[in-house]
């Protein structure tokens, strides 16, 4: 799964506008401290995943998990990210919880609709209700991991960004 | 610090950047999410300290960028991303300087 170089950086208009909700109103950025902060931030992903990745290891995981990341942040000396960070996991695991707890419902009412006979096809929406650009791997699991299959390239991979 | 981000990065991205480090085998889907929230308020913290520390507060050039990479010790790992800029003729002397020494 070969990436092209132009994968790995980050979308400048996003990172334009981050920039500016940071600074006030007036403020120019020159696009070339445009361009140095997208690559800065690209190269930001890759050293915390660095970092992570060998917190998971030392725990002999395979896969990197929140916890991992936070203590990279630690390690790297941004410990000042690490509260917004807790926070903003936080409100993410509720918002998967409600996800999780919304699809449950519309599948238990779909079948008390379909027992009771009407049967309008809602099942489609559903379908597209989970739409998720990761690959789940196995129900009971509590977090969907998403595997890096080195040898078929990621054909069912819905790049929706 | 952290004000309100209203704008967030695209995880598919930032998951194509972290796959591709080598030995990274799998990525928990919180695991994503964390590094995506981590990298936005690093580029908020970024721009937001080298705006403090230019000279001129009302524009943020390259150099004021450089200027906090190369100072700053946490940001280290940046200094060959975000050099700082010397003129032809300096670099012709540094290289002249070196050549001396060398003989």
């Amino acid at each position: 799964m070969a990436e092209r170089p132009e994968d790995l950086n980050l979308p400048n208009a996003v990172v334009g506008r981050i920039i500016k909700e940071a600074i006030p109103e007036g403020v120019n950025v020159s696009k070339e401290a445009r361009l140095a902060i997208s690559k800065a931030a690209s190269v930001f992903v890759l050293y915390a995943t660095s970092c992570s990745n060998n917190y998971a290891l030392k725990a002999k995981r395979k896969t990197i998990s929140a916890q991992d990341v936070l203590s990279a942040m630690e390690e790297m000396e941004f410990e000042q990210f690490i509260d917004p960070l807790a926070e903003a996991l936080e409100a993410f695991r509720n918002q998967q919880q409600g996800k999780k707890e919304a699809i449950a419902e519309k599948k238990k009412k779909t079948t008390d609709s379909n027992t009771s006979g009407e049967g309008q096809g809602d099942e489609d929406k559903e379908g597209s209700e989970e739409e998720d650009d990761v690959t789940y791997q196995g129900e009971e699991k509590e977090d969907y991991i998403i595997t890096v299959n080195e040898d078929d390239d990621e054909v069912e991979e819905v790049d929706d960004s | 610090m952290a004000d309100k981000i209203t704008s967030t990065l695209p995880l598919s991205r930032v998951k194509t950047i972290m796959k591709s480090s080598p030995d990274v085998s799998s990525i928990s889907q919180e695991a994503l999410f964390t590094t995506g929230k981590a990298t936005e308020l690093f580029i908020q913290a970024l721009a937001k300290f080298s705006l403090e520390q230019s000279s001129d507060s009302s524009s943020l050039e390259y150099k004021d960028l450089a200027e906090i990479v190369n100072t700053e010790s946490t940001l280290q790992f940046l200094q060959d991303i975000i050099p700082r800029k010397i003129k032809v003729r300096d670099y012709y002397k540094i290289c002249e300087k070196r050549e001396q020494s060398e003989k």
